[in-house]
């Protein structure tokens, strides 16, 4: 209780203490982890300096390997060694064979239909081995910043559907992350750019990374970023790039298309040298064992003209789904290291009328704005000058109908969070269940869209054909997932699931995953167990009484008031000893005898926005 | 609090006519106030609570925004049951309707793009029309039949307009 009487209003109750959280760019070729440290955002160095971590893990037996020599290794250990894992992220084993590259992996099935890779070190699944790369970088940051993180920021490319971005918070879970956000990569350039409160006007961001190409139209006023529109490929980068010129080395050389894991691998490298290479010079020499051959910058130019032209395609998508005109961008901005491509700034400049901005490194700048976003969401910064970052969903979201078809229930491009609810009815005399099918694309036919979930109403009492109303609700959260409720009208009852995509791991396997990863680190369960709940615990106790300093005399009575002090001090009573239970039974009445509080100041929020309102509008 | 009226949560009177920029400010300021990201570190009810009420805010908002929407929102006020698809008894538009349709399929027949151009200008100016004769009438009990035709008539442009949208889509293929 004393604690509470020595805050000011409005004063953090506790001596200003630097929450700890970082900002993370989880690419397809490389990853970073940035924080801000004194004010400054920025990438943070391993013990060498190096600020960039190739996203390429090697399996030993005993041990995990991630980085440039995990890259390197990647020629001589092509089915250990798996690079560019982002593309099979949340992805069944018939799309990635669809992604038209020969992968040297071994795939198994796992419970779901998710692909596991097979490494001496067992079967891994995308989520485990992005997970293993996460950890390198929590490490990193946790060393470097000298503390445990609160939270991280988490990057994902504008145009990840569900199923991906569920694979991502996955892995994030593995690697011992709490996420505080999934944010898009594009929304995340243009903080790093747009920090400044006075910029105004609608801004292009062009990002082509190494697998996927996103680009978003974001309005941009007095420090609220509203994503207009956003669209992309979620198949289209720099790899291709690479592709595209082993193709050509294969034909000029009059090599077989067939080739082993290995020389595919080297191939690839030398294809990508050549394509770095070209970014300062017209011409440069190719050899590939025996043979040689120059390769210009203009044959180069003609080589990925086609996927070139396939971004500038859904750049005009996006800038019409926007509804703005395109002489209307005042800005547009470079990510991703394939932007450096000489073609692609030529095209983009082209394109929109303007030459792009490049100041920022385009391979640091997601991480460098994600780390921003990280710090204010930690609850660094409440001085009411923080950004607000509105963001859409990609793709249309949906329930099949009868006929094989999809029925849009959210657009794409609404911005989230979002609830929006449609109602169904019996179709049979006495039909007791109905089976929700939730997709996701654009398209009519349910066969051209993504399948995210299947789950059954059951229970519907005996009716006559139309006379039941089934109410389907959606609800998209900030991190752009999605839950889905169905429930019956007349009768009351009700059925949801927290979507699960089809391509998903499954409860088992997370849960398995997570007991191997406790028994790698020699974690005592138990002890981590504990700790999260300590974790939580001290999360919730901050948070009521950063509530209670700030509102408390405004929106609590006397007993009101009282009820919550007790319980806050009798939980942290309980932190102080180790039983796991009765802290955690604890954090939740104390959760519960806040919630009608939690309620008020939500609703005074609002209430204060409008007010702060009136009175602009009165001086004016 | 219930669900409050979209327009109350902007504490708007009910109107047809809306000054968009002065909406959309508004809608900046009170998402700045419920938005998740504001509510990161905060119990679990509280986020819930925020994405709640964030929900709801963007659902007024893209409601009041749409004319065709803000128009169905307003008849449908007070009660009114509005099905979203009826036979409407409007032999004039639906021969207008069939206009419209023949001159855009003969568009995209010849691929004609500044034929669609200034199709889209002129749907332009048929939507500003029908929203002023709307804003006249909406508000009068006795001309409710005509409200609502023209509020069909709002729905049906609005469609043709995304029509227009993918015809461009395709032919950028």
């Amino acid at each position: 209780m004393a604690l509470l009487q020595i805050a000011e209003p409005g004063q953090s109750p506790q001596p200003h203490q630097r929450r700890l959280a970082v900002g993370i760019d989880l690419g397809t070729t490389n990853s970073l982890v940035a924080a801000l440290r004194s004010g400054l955002s920025e990438p943070l160095p391993d013990a060498d300096g190096q600020v960039i971590l190739p996203s390429a893990v090697r399996y030993h037996a005993d041990r995990v390997e991630v980085g440039q020599s995990a890259k390197r290794a990647a020629a001589s250990d092509p089915l250990n060694t798996v690079l560019s894992v982002k593309r099979l992220m949340g992805r069944g084993l018939e799309d990635v064979k669809q992604l038209g590259e020969q992968l040297p992996y071994r795939f198994v099935g796992g419970e779901s239909h998710m692909p596991f890779i097979e490494t001496v070190q067992g079967p891994k699944s995308p989520v485990e081995v992005s997970a293993d790369i996460l950890k390198v970088l929590r490490q990193r940051a946790e060393s470097t910043l000298g503390g445990e993180l609160v939270g991280a920021v988490i990057t994902v490319p504008a145009y990840f559907d569900e199923a991906q971005r569920q694979a991502t918070k996955d892995a994030a879970r593995l690697a011992g992350l709490n996420v505080l956000r999934l944010l898009n990569e594009p929304t995340a350039a243009a903080v790093a750019y747009g920090l400044d409160q006075n910029a105004e006007g609608v801004v292009a961001i062009y990002d082509l990374g190494g697998g996927t190409f996103d680009i978003s139209i974001l309005r941009l006023t007095g420090g609220v970023f509203e994503v207009l529109a956003t669209g992309g490929d979620s198949a289209l980068g720099g790899d291709d790039f690479d592709h595209a010129i082993a193709g050509w080395i294969i034909e000029q050389a009059g090599l077989s298309a067939d080739l082993d894991p290995g020389a595919q691998r080297h191939l690839l490298q030398i294809a990508c040298a050549a394509k770095e290479a070209l970014t300062d010079t017209a011409s440069v020499e190719v050899v590939y064992g025996d043979w040689r051959a120059a390769l210009s910058r203009e044959a180069f130019d003609g080589l990925i003209e086609p996927m070139v032209a396939r971004s500038l395609k859904a750049c005009r998508r996006a800038v019409r789904d926007s509804n703005v005109e395109l002489d209307e961008v005042s800005a547009v901005v470079m990510v991703g290291g394939s932007t450096r491509v000489p073609r692609v700034r030529e095209a983009v400049a082209e394109m929109f009328g303007r030459q792009p901005l490049t100041e920022i490194d385009p391979d640091q700048v997601v991480a460098i704005g994600a780390a921003i976003q990280a710090d204010t969401l930690a609850g660094n910064k409440r001085d009411g000058s923080e950004l607000l970052l509105l963001d859409v969903i990609p793709l249309s979201l949906g329930l099949e109908t009868m006929g094989g078809l999809m029925e849009k229930v959210i657009p794409r491009n609404t911005t989230i969070p979002v609830a929006r609810a449609q109602d169904f009815t019996t179709y049979k005399d006495g039909q007791s269940a109905m089976m929700i099918h939730v997709l996701q694309g654009e398209r009519e036919l349910i066969s051209d869209c993504r399948s995210l979930a299947r789950f059954e109403l059951r229970g519907i009492p005996a009716m006559v054909a139309g006379a039941a109303k089934i109410r389907v609700t959606f609800q998209v959260d900030a991190d752009g997932l999605l839950n889905v409720t169905a429930r019956e009208l007349v009768s009351g009852v009700e059925s949801s699931i927290q979507v699960k995509p089809s391509y998903g791991l499954t409860d088992g396997e997370i849960a398995r995953m997570l007991k191997d990863s406790f028994q790698h680190a020699g974690d005592d369960k138990v002890a981590r167990v504990l700790r999260e709940q300590q974790v939580d615990a001290q999360r919730l106790i901050e948070a009521v009484q950063a509530a209670v300093a700030a509102d408390g005399d405004r929106l609590l009575d006397a007993d009101e008031r009282m009820v919550i002090e007790m319980q806050v001090q009798e939980l942290t009573e309980l932190m102080k000893g180790t039983d796991g239970h009765a802290i955690e039974q604890q954090t939740k009445r104390l959760s519960q005898v806040t919630d009608a509080f939690a309620a008020r100041r939500l609703d005074s929020t609002v209430k204060a926005a409008l007010a702060g309102r009136n009175l602009n509008e009165i001086e004016e | 609090m219930g669900t409050p009226c979209h327009f109350a949560l902007f504490e708007l009177q009910p109107s047809f006519t809306l000054d968009l920029e002065q909406l959309a400010a508004r809608y900046r300021e009170l998402a700045r106030g419920v938005h998740p990201d504001r509510f990161a570190d905060a119990s679990e009810r509280e986020q819930r609570l925020a994405l709640e009420r964030s929900a709801s805010l963007n659902e007024a908002y893209q409601t009041l925004k749409s004319p065709p929407k803000r128009a169905r929102y307003l008849l449908a006020m007070g009660g009114h049951e509005l099905p979203l698809e009826v036979t409407v008894h409007d032999p004039d538009f639906l021969l207008q309707q069939m206009q419209w349709r023949e001159e855009l399929e003969e568009l995209q027949d010849e691929a004609d793009l500044s034929g669609i151009a200034s199709f889209k200008r002129r749907l332009k100016v048929a939507q500003d029309q029908l929203n002023d004769s709307f804003a006249a009438c909406w508000n009068d009990a006795a001309q409710r039949e005509q409200a609502e035709r023209l509020m069909r008539r709002m729905q049906f442009l609005d469609k043709l307009t995304y029509e227009v949208r993918q015809l461009e889509e395709r032919l950028d293929d």
